[in-house]
């Protein structure tokens, strides 16, 4: 999606400026492994589907490209997302190379990429940094998570978060999260499914909020400069992602730097080609997924 | 995105067809599938069956009741064009670590991705390949399938001579067990499901467990 690149982009609708980060630090680098995914979820916000390419397979190529050049900026770690990771064919390989320099984290639904390549990914265990696995489970009830990824995968990803727990990885999962819920409740009720897979029963949760379909312009209010020096703390402001950190994507064979993992559908937040480069702009909140950030500290990152 | 050429729709039942699509430079690994779009932006993931060194694409298809993308390529004609994704996959029979040998596991369509790796590696048969399905006649490329030196046919819905009448599950005391094998589960979750737990009963490593799932594109089997 192209959005509007005159001055009206540091303006909202209503002709005040718009709000925004100007970024201070690059601790985490993301890397977008591709839209291509083994799952067609109804609510993906990156409109992920088997054989997807809005955004192209990462190459190991690009990958080490980036990540030596996030060393000189001092990233304290790397991340990945999708798509899903494991249906890249190059990705053991990319985090092979990551983890040579830096503690890991890789979003994946669990079923049958990483279960396939299992045996290639525990030899990892013995890099010199740390790998965690981040595993989609989107509802306590295996009926509702099965409804959106198919029959059978919460089953599936529970049973693989398991395996990696007892193989020594770190783990995690993330889960959507309903308006109005009663959140404590809900993570409560993850208990017993935590105590069969045999990992801890505070394991982390991650919750995400509808972000709506890639491309989708959902009504929101609009975030203005006095916005965020009204209804933020300055500590507030320093949590939104893009203060630290950036997310690489690959688009029409060109790989990029984007102001953060939820907003790679707009032109507007390709930063540019190299990482020096994109930590120089300042990121204006005119998606409406920055609208997450800002009234619920939404965050991809686990610190 | 690719645009190739249908070279051939062939109808082995009703609702089983075999696509042929002009191959161009595609490269692919035994295992990999494309997706294949309809005239609407709708795809649907197939596994290749054809072997690497073949001149087309050929894709084993099961027509279902109100299937957009199976359904449009039925009707397509030599000449015509479909879009296509590059290959990928997760999915690579016979692939694990050199030196280890196989056993292939398939019912129904979930043939085509061995049809593909034995094309290509003709000299590699499997320890065993076992394959189920309802009727006789939706056994696909049984004649080249029967080339295998340890092959199995089960048949769930039909007696025919000289084959199992039953689930493919009721052939699983067949399978060999060795360090050194890698199983290759393709097709329904449940046959998927089932048989991963026998194995793993049997004591193999759920590393040397390899699965792909093919479910029908409304989402039932």
């Amino acid at each position: 999606m192209k959005m509007d690149n005159s001055n009206q982009w540091h303006c909202t609708s209503q002709n005040e400026p718009r709000g925004f980060i100007q970024p201070q630090s690059l601790d985490e680098l993301w890397f977008h492994s591709g839209t291509n995914c083994n799952l067609r979820c109804p609510f993906c916000l990156e409109g992920s589907k088997p054989g997807d390419n809005r955004i192209e397979f990462l190459t190991l190529e690009d990958a080490r490209r980036f990540m030596d050049e996030a060393l000189e900026l001092g990233v304290k770690k790397f991340s990945f997302t999708g798509g899903e990771p494991f249906v890249n064919p190059e990705f053991i390989q990319i985090l092979d190379y990551a983890l040579e320099l830096r503690p890991c984290l890789v979003l994946t639904n669990a079923t049958e990429p990483l279960m396939n390549q299992i045996g290639d990914v525990l030899p990892l265990r013995d890099k010199p940094n740390t790998l965690n696995f981040r595993v989609s489970l989107d509802h306590p009830d295996p009926v509702k998570h099965d409804e959106s990824r198919g029959r059978g995968n919460f089953r599936k990803a529970l049973a693989t978060l398991g395996r990696l727990h007892q193989e020594g990885f770190g783990v995690s999962i993330a889960r959507l999260m309903l308006s109005g819920e009663d959140s404590a409740s809900v993570d409560r009720a993850y208990t017993p499914y935590f105590e069969s897979a045999g990992v801890p029963l505070d394991l982390t949760i991650i919750k995400f909020p509808d972000f709506h379909l890639p491309g989708s312009l959902p009504q929101v209010a609009e975030i203005t400069e006095t916005c965020m020096i009204r209804y933020l703390s300055a500590e507030q402001r320093d949590k939104f992602m893009c203060n630290f950190s950036k997310m690489i994507v690959t688009k029409n064979g060109q790989c990029g730097v984007y102001a953060c993992t939820l907003v790679d559908d707009v032109e507007n937040y390709d930063l540019g080609k190299t990482l020096h480069e994109a930590m120089e702009k300042r990121v204006l909140l005119g998606h409406h997924r920055c609208y997450s950030c800002f009234a619920g500290g939404a965050s991809c990152s686990e610190g | 995105m690719n645009v190739l050429t249908v070279h051939d729709v062939i109808f082995r039942t009703d609702d089983l067809f075999e696509l042929q699509l002009e191959r161009r430079a595609t490269q692919f690994e035994p295992g990999a599938c494309v997706a294949l779009f309809s005239n609407t932006t709708e795809s649907r993931p197939y596994s290749i069956a054809a072997g690497s060194g073949e001149d087309v694409l050929r894709f084993l298809i099961r027509r279902v009741p109100n299937g957009i993308v199976s359904n449009w390529l039925a009707q397509r004609q030599p000449g015509d064009k479909v879009s296509a994704s590059e290959p990928f996959g997760w999915f690579r029979p016979g692939r694990a670590v050199a030196g280890t040998r196989s056993v292939f596991i398939a019912t129904g369509t979930g043939i085509a991705p061995f049809l593909s790796y034995l094309r290509s590696n003709p000299q590699r048969q499997p320890e065993l390949c076992l394959y189920g399905v309802r009727l006789h006649e939706e056994a696909l490329n049984l004649e080249e399938l029967q080339q295998i030196e340890n092959f199995r046919l089960a048949l769930s819905q039909e007696e025919v001579n000289g084959h199992f009448h039953g689930r493919i599950t009721g052939l699983l005391e067949q399978i060999p067990f060795a360090d050194d094998i890698h199983y290759y589960l393709c097709g329904l979750d449940t046959m998927i499901d089932e048989t991963s737990i026998w194995l793993e009963n049997h004591g193999v490593a759920y590393t040397q467990i390899h699965r792909e799932i093919f479910f029908y594109e409304d989402g039932q089997l």
